[in-house]
């Protein structure tokens, strides 16, 4: 399919919500508003894959609002030749790396815990420790197996996806996946004993 | 969901392979359902294990940050949508005198409507000008690399190179 003519019968078939490339296309051509549309609508996956990624909260946000900008000066040149939901995650996996290579990764257990401030009834300890334990896990792991763990078991993503998100090929991806899974086996044993 | 349609979808579901509702539809029913959890940890461990971490939302107002910083820093800047306050900001000083004995005509043919409404506009070219520097000097103009020869575009990545060029 020409990409001339899928953009024409996306904006021909505009229904009341838009879909994530027909906003981005509206953003191409000046609309805020349509990013404005946008950013709340896939603000989660930013953030969460920043989140899984660095184990931290502040530095998740800072990535995640650089990645919307990033895409936002990029705009004028944007053509919805895959999901934007891809695109989006392409982006935020790149800063993800560019930042772990500037700086060393700070370990989950020298965090904050955001739940830990407000009181919490007994039951939901244990499913806090299991994150806190399994966060300690992923910051054990290499950056590119961390995210490839993310990546398929946090967001769901298949191989051909996260391919796309890692600028790697779909055989690639799945040999750091294996190598990550089991990397990161050993080090969720402890999980089981509870 | 239910236990006849979740066992099914537990192989799509470690292979990344079920779209995101489904997916969400599933792990709502393994959170409640031990058996298909057992199934899931026979097949994937390691998707078992991860798939009962709580999910933290993003921030609070986060979207609203975000879309302050994109205001901050100005639209996108595109050939179709010209803003003639920017091309007067960046234009050298000769063609803004000739663009300002053009103004002193306009402002002394039309004084009474136009004279009020000048600080204002003054204010918002400033504004504008800083926002579209910061992110010429962020990105290296590789937004304007496009625009054809003779264009409007064209001209006015000319005329920025030739002001700003020499700082870098
Ligand atoms: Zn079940």
């Amino acid at each position: 399919m020409k990409t001339g003519s899928f953009e024409f019968n996306v904006r021909e078939l505009a229904m009341p919500t838009p879909s994530d490339e027909e906003l981005m296309l509206n953003v191409r051509d000046g609309d805020l508003a349509a990013f404005e549309q946008l950013v709340p609508r896939r603000q989660t996956e930013a953030w969460r894959v920043a989140y899984r990624f660095t184990g931290d909260a502040a530095e998740a946000e800072d990535i995640a609002q650089q990645a919307f900008l990033r895409i936002l000066d990029a705009a004028p040149r944007y053509t919805p030749t895959a999901a934007f939901r891809t695109y989006l995650y392409q982006v935020v996996t790149r800063l993800c790396l560019d930042r772990h290579r500037k700086k060393r990764p700070v370990l989950a257990e020298s965090l904050p815990d955001p739940a830990a401030a407000a009181p919490t009834p007994e039951e939901h300890a244990g499913a806090r420790d299991r994150d806190r334990l399994i966060q300690t896990a992923l910051d054990s792991l290499p950056a590119d197996h961390r995210l490839a763990i993310v990546l398929r078991y946090f967001e769901g993503l298949s191989g051909v996806e996260m391919a796309a998100a890692m600028g790697r090929s779909p055989k690639a991806v799945e040999r750091l996946l294996a190598r990550a899974r089991a990397a990161l086996a050993p080090r969720l044993e402890l999980l089981r004993e509870k | 969901m239910d236990c006849r349609t979740a066992q099914p979808s537990l192989s799509a579901y470690v292979r990344g392979e079920l779209p995101p509702d489904v997916r969400s539809a599933l792990q709502a029913h393994l959170r409640e359902c031990p058996a298909c959890l057992a199934s899931l940890t026979a097949l994937d461990p390691i998707a078992a294990a991860l798939g009962q971490s709580q999910e933290p939302p993003a921030p609070q107002g986060f979207a609203t940050r975000v879309m302050a910083a994109a205001r901050s820093r100005g639209k996108p800047v595109v050939a179709g949508d010209w803003d003639p306050l920017h091309w007067w900001r960046m234009t050298p000083a000769p063609m803004r005198a000739a663009a300002a004995a053009m103004l002193v005509a306009g402002l002394t043919a039309g004084l009474a409507t136009g004279w009020t409404a000048r600080p204002a506009t003054r204010q918002a070219q400033d504004t504008q000008a800083v926002a579209l520097a910061d992110a010429v000097a962020a990105y290296h103009m590789d937004y304007f690399g496009d625009a054809p020869d003779g264009s409007l575009a064209d001209g006015y990545v000319a005329l920025l190179a030739g002001r700003n060029g020499e700082g870098r």
